[in-house]
Parts: C-alpha cells; sequence; structure tokens
C-alpha cells in the first residue's frame, strides 16, 4: 500500500455550463479527492460489533462482523474510533483531523489500511464527494444563481500562499515576537484592555456624537475602517504562526485566499500543533485573537484622548470592531469553525462537533422528541451548541442593527 | 485560387509535410473556412462527421462524457494540428465532442473535397496518408499513456490496495 504522501496525479475534467457553450477546465488532483473521499459504514442492520477485552495489558479490542460477507475484523480501539467517525457525512481529512486530536499522534498508513481492510470485508462503502460533485448535483435554473455560483467558484480559486514561510517566522520570533509569550506581555496585554474598556465606557456613552463625523463621509470610512481591519486579520495569523514557533513546532503555510467565495482573509497553516500538548493548542488558537482585544483598547485609550473629529471616530469605530473580531474569534457557538470552536471542540473531545450537531438537529432531533426519548449526554451537547448557535448568530444581528439604528437616529 | 496564406500554412503542417508545392496549391482551395469563438462548440459525441478539420489559429478541447455536464479531457490541439479525421473514413458519428478553448479559426476538408484530391493526386495522396497513419499510432500510444494515467488516478483518489487485495 502506498503512503498518503505520494498521490499526485491529476484529471482533468471539463464542466459544461447550462444553455450555453461555455464551459470551465478543472484540475482534480488525487490527493485532494483522496482527502475529500466520505467513506460510509455499511446499514448498522448488517453489521455487528463485540467487544474484547484483555486481562493481559487491560486493552480492549473489536471484533467487527459482517452479517451480508460473514467476514470478521479485528479493530483496535483507535480503528474503532476511525470507523464510528466513517459516516458518509465526514471527510478522510476530518476524520484524520479528529483521530489527531483524540490520539495526538497519526499515522499516516493507519486510515488507507484500515480503509482496505473493511472494503474487503464488505463493511464500507466509499463516497467521493468532493465541492465538484455537489456542485455539479445542484440544479442551477436559474441564470443569477449560476452566475453567482461561477463567480465563487472563481474566486474561491484566488489563493496566494507559500509553504516556505518557516525561516520567515522563525526570524520574525527570534527578532521579538518571543516577547508576546512571556508573563511580561501577559500583564501588559491585560493592563492596556482595561485602560482600553475604561475609555470605551465615555465612548460608548457619547457614541453618537463620537462617530457622527463618519456619517458625513460614509462610503470612505467604511473603507478605511475594513482596511485597517483587514490587515489586522493578517497579524491574528502572523501571531498563530509565531505561537508555533514558540512552541518548537513547524509552520506548514501562510498565505491569502477567499473563504467560500465571498470572504477575504489570510490563514496560517497550524496542523503541526497538533503534536504539541493540549495548553499549547490552547494558546496558539486563542493568541491571534487575543491581538484583537488588545488593539480595540489601544484603539479606544486613542480615541478618547483625541478632540471630536473624523480621526477620534475612525479610532472609535476600529477599536468598536476590534472587539467585535475578538468575540467572534474566541466565541464557539456561532457555526463557523474559528479559534474558539477549536479551543472548545479540543476540551470536550468531539472534533466533529459542528458536523455532528447539525446531522443530528436535521435528521434524528425530531424523531427523539417523537418517540419521547431522553438525550444521551453527546446528543445534549449537539444540541446544546446547535441552539446557541442559532441565539447567538441572532443576538449578532439583532445587535449590529441596533448599534446601525442608535448611530443613525443619533 | 489558392490563398497564398493557406498554402504557406499547409506547408507548416506535419500532415503536408511530404507534399509537394504544387499538391498544396492544389489542395488549399478545397478547404473551408471555419471560425468559433471562446467555448463555443464544434460538434458533439454522436453527431454525424463528413469533414476534418486542421487548426490554423487558436486552440480547441476534445472531451468525452462522462456524467452530468462534466466531460473528460482527452486532449488539446493547437496551431498546425488535426482532428475529426475518424468520422471522415468510417463515417461512424463523432466520438467526441469539440470545443474552442480559445478564438480559433479552422480548415474544414470534406470527405468529397478528399475523395477529388486523391483522384487527381494519388501519389500526393499516398503520402498523405502515410502521414496520417503515424499520427493514429501516435494518438493510439497517447491513448493509452491517458488509460494508465486515468487508472492511476483512481487508485490513488480512492486508496484501493490493488497489491494486497
Amino acid at each position: 500500500m502506498r503512503s498518503g504522501g505520494t498521490r499526485r496525479t491529476k484529471l482533468e475534467l471539463l464542466v459544461r455550463q447550462d444553455g450555453d457553450d461555455g464551459f470551465e477546465v478543472r484540475r482534480v488532483p488525487s490527493a485532494l479527492a483522496w482527502l475529500q473521499l466520505r467513506p460510509q459504514r455499511v446499514d448498522p442492520a448488517t453489521y455487528e460489533v463485540a467487544q474484547m477485552p484483555s486481562r493481559v495489558d487491560g486493552r480492549v479490542t473489536f471484533v467487527l462482523k459482517s452479517k451480508l460477507t460473514d467476514r470478521y475484523v479485528l479493530l483496535t480501539e483507535p480503528e474503532r474510533f476511525l470507523w464510528e467517525q466513517m459516516d458518509g457525512g465526514t471527510s478522510l481529512q476530518e476524520i484524520a483531523t479528529a483521530y489527531v486530536l483524540r490520539f495526538g499522534t497519526f499515522d499516516f498508513d493507519l486510515i488507507p489500511a484500515l480503509i482496505a481492510k473493511l472494503r474487503q470485508a464488505g463493511l464500507l462503502t466509499l463516497r467521493p464527494s468532493s465541492r465538484l460533485r455537489e456542485a455539479l448535483a445542484r440544479h442551477r435554473r436559474h441564470a443569477l444563481l449560476r452566475g453567482l455560483e461561477a463567480i465563487f467558484h472563481g474566486l474561491e480559486r484566488v489563493t496566494v500562499s507559500s509553504r516556505r514561510v518557516q525561516p520567515f517566522f522563525a526570524r520574525l520570533y527570534r527578532a521579538g515576537g518571543w516577547v508576546l509569550f512571556t508573563p511580561a506581555a501577559v500583564v501588559a496585554g491585560a493592563a492596556l484592555t482595561a485602560i482600553g474598556l475604561a475609555s470605551g465606557v465615555p465612548l460608548w456613552q457619547n457614541a453618537a456624537s463620537v462617530v457622527a463625523p463618519i456619517g458625513r463621509h460614509p462610503l470612505f470610512a467604511i473603507v478605511v475602517v475594513k482596511l485597517g481591519f483587514f490587515l489586522t486579520l493578517a497579524a491574528h495569523q502572523v501571531v498563530h504562526g509565531l505561537a508555533l514557533i514558540h512552541y518548537g513546532r513547524r509552520v506548514r503555510e501562510f498565505g491569502f485566499t477567499i473563504l467560500h467565495g465571498f470572504v477575504p482573509t489570510f490563514y496560517v497553516d497550524v496542523t503541526d500543533i497538533f503534536m504539541a500538548s493540549r495548553r499549547a493548542r490552547v494558546v496558539t488558537a486563542a493568541s491571534g485573537a487575543l491581538l484583537h482585544v488588545v488593539l480595540g483598547s489601544v484603539c479606544f485609550a486613542v480615541a478618547v484622548h483625541l478632540s471630536h473629529g473624523l480621526t477620534q471616530a475612525f479610532a472609535a469605530a476600529s477599536g468598536l470592531i476590534q472587539l467585535q473580531a475578538f468575540v467572534l474569534s474566541l466565541y464557539p457557538f456561532c457555526f463557523i469553525e474559528m479559534d474558539g470552536y477549536h479551543i472548545l471542540v479540543d476540551a470536550l473531545g468531539l472534533p466533529t462537533l459542528r458536523h455532528d450537531a447539525v446531522r443530528f438537529v436535521r435528521h434524528n432531533l425530531w424523531r427523539h422528541v417523537a418517540d419521547g426519548r431522553v438525550l444521551s449526554r453527546r446528543e445534549g451537547i449537539w444540541l446544546g451548541y446547535f441552539a446557541l448557535s442559532v441565539v447567538s448568530i441572532g443576538a449578532f444581528i439583532a445587535f449590529n442593527l441596533w448599534t446601525l439604528i442608535h448611530v443613525i437616529t443619533g | 485560387m489558392a490563398s497564398p496564406t493557406v498554402v504557406s500554412f499547409l506547408r507548416s503542417v506535419s500532415l503536408f509535410k511530404d507534399l509537394a508545392e504544387p499538391h498544396l496549391v492544389s489542395l488549399a482551395p478545397r478547404l473551408r473556412e471555419r471560425k468559433l469563438k471562446k467555448g463555443e462548440v464544434l460538434f458533439r459525441e454522436g453527431d454525424p462527421g463528413q469533414e476534418m478539420f486542421l487548426i490554423r489559429s487558436g486552440s480547441i478541447i476534445i472531451s468525452k462524457p462522462i456524467t452530468g455536464r462534466v466531460e473528460q479531457v482527452l486532449a488539446r490541439m493547437g496551431a498546425g494540428e488535426f482532428f475529426g479525421e475518424m468520422s471522415l473514413f468510417d463515417q461512424a458519428p463523432r466520438s467526441a465532442t469539440v470545443q474552442a478553448d480559445v478564438e480559433t479559426a479552422l480548415l474544414c476538408l470534406d470527405r468529397d473535397s478528399l475523395q477529388q484530391f486523391v483522384e487527381v493526386s494519388p501519389r500526393a495522396a499516398a503520402a498523405f496518408f502515410g502521414t496520417l497513419v503515424r499520427t493514429f499510432i501516435q494518438r493510439l500510444r497517447a491513448s493509452g499513456d491517458l488509460v494508465a494515467e486515468v487508472t492511476r488516478w483512481g487508485l490513488e483518489a480512492t486508496g484501493l490496495d490493488v497489491e494486497n487485495r
């Protein structure tokens, strides 16, 4: 069996558009197809699992039997974990991530070997479910939606990145980045935050008059504030990278992309932090977000000392946006897998929480309610995550609308 | 009267490399020009075919339907290359779909014109067919390579362990 690292063949596919002669050629690397595969366990009615505790070393193994092929497969505890993830909706990439979060290590041959074993026993089917396939399965009857989808597809491919960034981050760390991870930096950050929040109180009390100058140049103001915020997003990712260096791990990639076709963002590949301790993972995840609270506090502290005018309004608005970014980054209940979400799933040991929660509510919750069944602890967490996320998104939209109305109406 | 630019182009086409100047001059008026806009489909798999095409400028993509709106790209061809000759000889429907990758100019040679060319210049026709057969052999080998490549893609993408089955 070849290892995962050797997959490199590309297939060239022509995808035709509806109704005209337009088309698009897409190159799909085999490695991408492999990562996006969604292995699907066979119907639960067609297999049995038996637990076999060992009295010698205390380890537990499992025997999986296919009722259709009458074949038996012996699974170790980690293999059984992988088997449980193979629900047809979770990709191999997500399964591998879940495995690392659960066991802290990873063997690149483990998943292919298990898949081969399960397929031989007739216990598994593979569903290639890439975005391309999903997009093709979608109906494209409306020209507008078709156009939008084409734009999103095009934008999604706008990615500028480098995989040779480790030396850059190492130099940056040595040149002073290390200071961010000292107790002194934590104390200074906390002090700045306190000062910033104290400065934010009078600004908030006079919010209407403070931000009024922005209303006189709305377009210019929005562009400048957003541009400033965009640059801090890059800094956010740089801090994540520095955290990796701090814990002796490797920064695999840094770049810019347009997420989901409409959210321009910077990103850094922090996969290597999975090989470090949980504390390292939490610090790495939180460090980027903490930058926003510090920057927001600085903005407020500056704004409160400025005289009334456009500069003060810019500083105050930027401070508010930075604080929102801080909350959004660390707040896990919003269906977006941001820093706070990663901390939460790490703490819960439920790496596919969002996916499982959405699936549970969509497919199983009503059956539970109809049957009057009590939720298990895990199902309770899924439902809690889903409910909190829905409420939080609603509250976020309402708060922003209220702020907007508050500012406009003075 | 043959256009000098068409004759000059034919001289650069490998398919006609063994033809003397007078034969190119006699062939040129039999060719009909056809232009394709970017993305325009020239013919689809299953369409009836009566002619072969020389690419004068631009490039085309040859593809074969796989599922829904997805087609596998079999080949790309550029200026000086030719395609569509299979239907010319076996009179069967088109075996693949051809579309313009960019704005493309083609020269079409239909079955009747080829027949006339063969009758008028049998020695030139023999040279023409000799080159055609060599091109067929190259394309047959390329098809074998493509089959192997697609099989490798399938094995890599599915992680199928053939060695240990």
